[in-house]
């Protein structure tokens, strides 16, 4: 079982965070303790680290975080802050943080990050080519063919492709998109992201089936061959 | 000792005491200039005709011999003229005297090889004399000179002049230093009084602005100028606090009311659900508002100046329409642009894509199907520049000031925050630019302009 630590202070928070986990197939430890955390951070193999920034006694989240990489683990850690700026972010991930989560947050994006990121510390993640049903794209030589037939695609509709390629089988949040093919910060108040979607759903589910990109309600989307179970839906 | 360190502690006391110094300084260097320039120029005529006469006596005494020379100088120094400096003197070869007016000649006992001060006694009193002493061939000695005595009361003089003279100095220096300090002290003192006044709270008191444009009126205009800016930097702070009370209280009263009637609707009630539902949209929205204030506080803190760097504002502009070239077409719009040859400039990369993007994303926004929208981008001696332009209906005239202002919303129809202007108008600020948002008949351009950097 994929085993995530919580340095959490606040109890209902972790408590949210420990369930919505739970949920995901993730065996959830809580540590709300500052003085604690170093060590069960550094002593224990986590698949992922979940680090609040403002911890008590005026700890900084940070400066755990620290501490491990000096220690050279390189466990995938999410820092959550309230500190939303963008310096904050920046201070984070110069820390050594693989991601950063503004307070509040919801656990879908949450959880959707978290995937990435243990995705993303896995050896094999940077494969050559990726395969899902008859959708296959070649990441070297940058072409993709569903059921053998080449599909061409734009700069921007390949780095998508490739992005939900790399998380198939995983939610990706709107905001993750944005950051990770974009590399925009920012909060659209159109529906950017799902006019891009559309485009890429038109070229590359549109002669074929079944359907690969799926829609996740009031989350984002995932690449799948089959249709993510909906825990709203029977 | 304390009355003399405080005294020191004055800036105005030191200055003066420091002119002072320099005065006197000043002083005697002239003095010395002036003394050597007359004394030793006096000196040397002196010294020339001391030479002169006793070559001449010399010659006398060759051709006439020691007699004669005697009565010469007999008759010299009974002639009146220079009779009471002049020196002469012949002390024959056993070393009396014979002629001349030194009484006592027992220190002139062999020729001198220049001419040099001797103290003598002179008709009977002591003397500080320029003396000549030569050899006459057989033993026998001449002696010309001048009496320097009156040059000694020159110096005497001189000595007087520079003591009153000095003295004279420095009374006027410490008289000046205590006036200066006074007065420097009474135009200070205001500065003082409002500093202290506004220390107490009252802020808005004033430095009172003398009637003479000199350095004080200047640096209270100055003080007070940085008075204003504080004060509507603390009005602005004011509003702003307001306003987020504002857009934050109100959507959470909007949450706490349908809870409200959810509680007391009871469990299975199906104002439950909805009520959840727009609990978690408000706070949300509650939530992107915070963000975007933090971002823009971030902006305006000035902090994130520290990585600019040289960046193509084309490039700048290819990502935003990149992003948005899909959007705009779903939408029915014409997304068209023109470059300037590389424009450049100073900056924070992420922001400046932020801002082009905000206004992109509001052309999108406010412009009706079948609209066009476009971006261009133009350099301008000193100046870079992005601007979006759009067909849709823009922005009024009369409001057009107050856009860009945190939370103003010409149109509240639509949904957003009224912060993403704002957020433009601060990262433009922060690159030393500004945003210009003009008539585009019909509609908007706004116009990001950045200072250019020079190409390196």
């Amino acid at each position: 079982m994929r085993r995530c630590l919580v340095i959490e202070d606040d109890p209902d928070n972790a408590e949210y965070v420990a369930r919505g986990l739970a949920d995901q197939g993730w065996l959830v430890t809580l540590c709300p303790d500052a003085t604690d955390a170093v060590g069960r951070a550094i002593d224990q193999t986590w698949d992922v680290i979940v680090l609040d920034r403002m911890l008590p006694d005026d700890v900084d989240g940070l400066s755990i975080l620290e501490a491990l990489r000096s220690q050279g683990r390189r466990t995938p850690v999410l820092v959550l802050s309230a500190l939303g700026a963008t310096d904050e972010r920046v201070r984070g991930l110069k820390a050594g943080c693989d991601d950063y989560l503004t307070k509040p947050f919801s656990l879908d994006e949450l959880a959707a990050r978290i995937e990435a990121l243990v995705r993303r510390s896995q050896p094999e993640h940077a494969p050559r080519e990726i395969r899902v049903a008859d959708l296959r794209i070649d990441l070297i030589s940058r072409s993709v063919d569903r059921a053998g037939r080449a599909i061409p695609l734009q700069p921007r509709e390949f780095r998508l492709l490739a992005y939900l390629m790399l998380n198939h089988g995983r939610t990706v949040t709107r905001s993750m998109l944005l950051e990770s093919v974009w590399d925009y910060r920012f909060d659209p108040q159109t529906n950017l992201i799902d006019v891009h979607i559309s485009r890429l759903r038109n070229k590359i589910d549109r002669d074929a089936a079944p359907p690969l990109i799926h829609t996740v309600r009031g989350v984002g989307y995932s690449l799948a061959a089959d249709p993510p179970a909906s825990p709203g839906e029977p | 000792m304390r009355g003399l360190a405080r005294w020191w502690s004055s800036i105005a006391f030191r200055q003066a005491l420091t002119y002072a110094v320099l005065v006197i300084i000043t002083m005697a260097i002239l003095l010395i200039i002036v003394y050597e320039e007359s004394v030793g120029t006096w000196r040397s005529r002196v010294d020339r005709q001391i030479e002169s006469t006793t070559h001449r006596l010399v010659e006398y005494y060759q051709r006439n011999g020691s007699d004669a020379l005697a009565a010469h100088i007999a008759s010299l120094l009974g002639d009146g003229i220079d009779s009471d400096t002049e020196v002469y003197t012949l002390i024959g070869a056993d070393g009396r005297k014979v002629a001349g007016n030194l009484t006592v000649t027992a220190n002139l006992t062999r020729p001198t090889p220049a001419i040099e001060d001797f103290p003598v006694e002179r008709a009977g009193r002591p003397s500080h004399s320029r003396l000549s002493v030569s050899s006459l061939g057989d033993g026998a000695l001449l002696v010309v000179g001048r009496d320097m005595q009156d040059l000694q009361a020159f110096d005497e003089l001189m000595r007087r002049a520079s003591l009153w003279g000095g003295l004279a100095t420095i009374a006027m220096a410490i008289a000046g230093a205590l006036l200066f300090r006074r007065q420097l002290e009474h135009r200070i003192s205001a500065i003082r009084r409002t500093a202290l006044e506004i220390e107490r709270g009252d802020l808005a008191q004033r430095v009172p602005i003398s009637l003479k444009d000199d350095e004080f009126a200047r640096l209270s205009r100055d003080i007070n100028a940085m008075l204003d800016r504080i004060h509507d930097l603390m009005e602005g702070v004011r509003h702003v606090s307001n306003t987020v009370a504002h857009n934050i209280r109100t959507p959470l009263s909007r949450v706490m009311a349908r809870l409200d009637t959810a509680r007391a609707a009871g469990d299975a009630s199906t104002q439950v659900p909805l009520a959840v539902e727009t609990a978690i949209t408000e706070i949300q929205d509650i939530n992107i508002v915070l963000d975007k204030l933090l971002r823009i506080a971030e902006v305006e803190s000035g902090t994130r100046r520290q990585a600019f760097k040289a960046l193509a504002v084309n490039a700048i502009a290819v990502d935003a329409l990149d992003l948005y070239d899909a959007l705009a077409e779903t939408r029915g719009l014409t997304l068209s642009h023109t470059f300037a040859q590389n424009p450049t400039t100073n900056g924070d990369g992420d922001l400046l894509a932020n801002a082009v993007a905000n206004l992109l994303d509001n052309a999108v926004k406010y412009t009706p199907s079948g609209g066009r929208i476009h971006v261009e981008t133009h350099s301008e001696g000193s100046q870079v520049s992005i601007s979006v332009r759009d067909s849709g209906r823009g922005i009024p005239e009369a409001v057009r000031a107050q856009v860009g202002t945190r939370f103003f919303r010409v149109d509240r129809s639509v949904p957003g925050s009224g912060l993403g202007l704002a957020s433009v108008r601060a990262i433009a600020h922060l690159h030393g630019g500004s945003l210009e948002l003009l008539d585009g008949a019909p509609g908007l351009i706004a116009r990001l302009i950045l200072p250019a950097s020079s190409p390196s």
